[in-house]
């Protein structure tokens, strides 16, 4: 082979808006080899963890990732949880589950915008984006925040869902559902997404298994894992529903999954919201006294896959290691597979597949008048603006379009 | 998944596996000897098609410990596999050879913890900038004094 041309992606990814660092080695157009740089970004988390008590890692946790900022704590206080082996109230199970399956819809819908953004297929984008909208509204009447939820505590969950708040979310919910019906019919149908998509960057079961991957990536490629049946947590045993799986392993089968188990969300929601009614007016929360020395390993499916957490207790009040490992790091390895052998134009999407994860959730701002260069707002204040809008969306609920 | 059963056939297997604990539900945790860390591995992932998850790395009073996590999907157990590397040799042969996606994980421990994995395809930085300087480790236990 002669010489072989490097194609930089990064280390500022044009749209993941992300710092990671692809090199393409190309010959001609095909890709021939790969190389990943990380830790660009290196927080520390684990290590800041370890300073804070059990209760506030929580927080800590929570601001891992912006998109799946419920999963990282569920996956916690499974782990810390199984180390007294608490069980919590069905009320809090339910709740948990409701937040995270309202999670999954607005992450995969995110990710169907932006896959139609990468191919150049802007219309997927302003659609899925504007169905997700409303989705983000109920969290922030449910929750308070469009994006780091604060729910989770241990021992169950610091906020309950009025009854009032279950009838808007379910309405949400079923307006959503049509509307992804028609964005599912609409990307299934579409022959430009076909021609992109089908039989590119394809994954076998055998590359799946050789690098762990997990989540969607995995159920694309036949393989049928899912942690929240697999291992079950939370309410995921007191409803019904089933693990969507592909056989073909390329970019349009993670799509296929990906819309189909919105479907399969809206429908635990559902069911869980019948549940929180004849459950009435129950507990949302245990006293836990302490975390006694011992190990914990907690999992939960996240949008991506599966969330990881391994948390060890002295008996003291903070843990001594804690360690994290979230699905991205599994399945950006197999890169290595997906792009080689393809071209340069396919290694976009190819990288955007696996919905490598980041952040959304500026929404902080200071603003600066141009003129004279002072401060016209501040953090209180900017804060309470957030807490007006919070309040009008409460108001105003389902008249959203 | 009869625990009991499974605990005796993998010592029957591996009888130099030094004991095997349930820590709480559903997760098995085998304190094994880095001798036979290779052929373990190699019986889990490829003969009972566990899948890979990660490796926990730490520093512990008796040493570096290392835990493997394997997860039975069929059954949602997680197997664990905890070697204890001695402080004054902190060396064991690299994964990669079994487990292709152990690399950045191998890579990761030895910028943390300072851990040499031998034979590894790709011994180097992997979070760390190449500017960190060479003999210092974040998460052993000596940083932490220091640092406070």
């Amino acid at each position: 082979m002669g010489k072989k041309t490097i194609v930089p992606i990064g280390p500022y990814h044009p749209l993941l808006e992300e710092p990671e660092f692809f090199k393409l080695y190309c010959d001609g157009e095909k890709v021939v080899d790969m190389e990943w740089e990380t830790g660009y970004n290196h927080r520390g988390i684990e290590k800041i963890c370890e300073s804070k008590t059990f209760e506030q890692v929580f927080y800590v946790v929570e601001r891992i990732c912006g998109i799946c900022s419920t999963s990282h704590p569920f996956a916690y206080a499974n782990a810390v949880e199984s180390i007294p082996g608490v069980e919590i109230p069905v009320r809090a199970k339910l709740i948990r589950s409701i937040v995270g399956e309202l999670e999954r819809v607005h992450s995969h819908l995110l990710w169907v915008g932006l896959a139609g953004h990468f191919l150049g297929y802007n219309t997927v984008f302003m659609w899925a984006w504007k169905y997700r909208e409303p989705i983000l509204d109920m969290f922030e009447i449910i929750t308070g925040n469009r994006n780091s939820y604060a729910m989770f505590t241990i021992g169950g969950v610091r906020r309950d869902i009025s009854e009032e708040n279950a009838d808007k979310l379910l309405k949400v919910l079923m307006d959503a559902k049509k509307k992804i019906s028609l964005l599912t019919g609409a990307v299934m149908d579409d022959p430009v997404i076909h021609a992109r998509l089908k039989g590119v960057a394809v994954l076998t079961a055998k590359d799946i298994h050789d690098f762990g991957a997990i989540g969607p990536t995995a159920r694309a490629s036949g393989v049928d894992i899912d942690i929240r049946r697999d291992d079950p947590y939370a309410a995921y045993e007191m409803v019904d529903w089933k693990v969507i799986t592909a056989k073909e392993g390329d970019i349009f089968a993670k799509a296929e999954v990906r819309l189909m188990e919105m479907f399969e969300s809206i429908s635990i929601i559902k069911q869980c919201l019948e549940l929180l009614k004849k459950e009435n007016k129950g507990d949302i929360k245990v006293k836990v006294k302490e975390i006694p020395p011992g190990i914990g390993i907690g999992r939960a499916e996240a949008p991506r896959g599966e969330v990881f957490h391994f948390v060890k207790s002295d008996g003291s009040n903070s843990p001594v290691r804690h360690k994290i490992r979230a699905p991205s790091y599994n399945c950006i390895t197999t890169f290595r597979r997906s792009c080689i052998g393809g071209t340069i134009s396919d290694a976009a999407i190819a990288t955007a597949a696996v919905d490598p994860c980041y952040c959304c959730t500026e929404r902080m701002t200071q603003v600066y008048d141009i003129k004279t260069g002072k401060k016209m707002m501040n953090a209180a204040e900017l804060i309470k603006l957030s807490q007006k809008k919070t309040e009008e969306i409460r108001a105003k609920g389902d008249k959203n379009d | 998944m009869d625990i009991e059963k499974y605990v005796k056939e993998l010592h029957d297997k591996f009888p130099d596996i030094i004991y095997l604990e349930v820590v709480n539900k559903k997760r098995l945790m085998v304190y094994i000897p880095k001798s036979i860390l290779k052929d373990i591995t190699d019986h889990w992932f490829n003969d009972l098609n566990y899948r890979y998850v990660i490796v926990t790395a730490m520093d512990s009073k008796q040493g570096y410990e290392l835990i493997y996590h394997y997860s039975d999907d069929r059954t949602g157990w997680l197997m664990n596999l905890n070697v204890i590397l001695p402080h004054n040799e902190p060396e064991i042969e690299s994964m990669t050879q079994v487990v292709y996606g152990i690399e950045w994980i191998e890579r990761e421990i030895m910028d943390i913890l300072g851990i040499k994995f031998l034979n590894h395809p790709k011994p180097e930085r992997f979070l760390f900038a190449e500017t960190w300087p060479e003999d210092q480790y974040p998460y052993r236990r000596k940083y932490r004094q220091e640092d406070r």
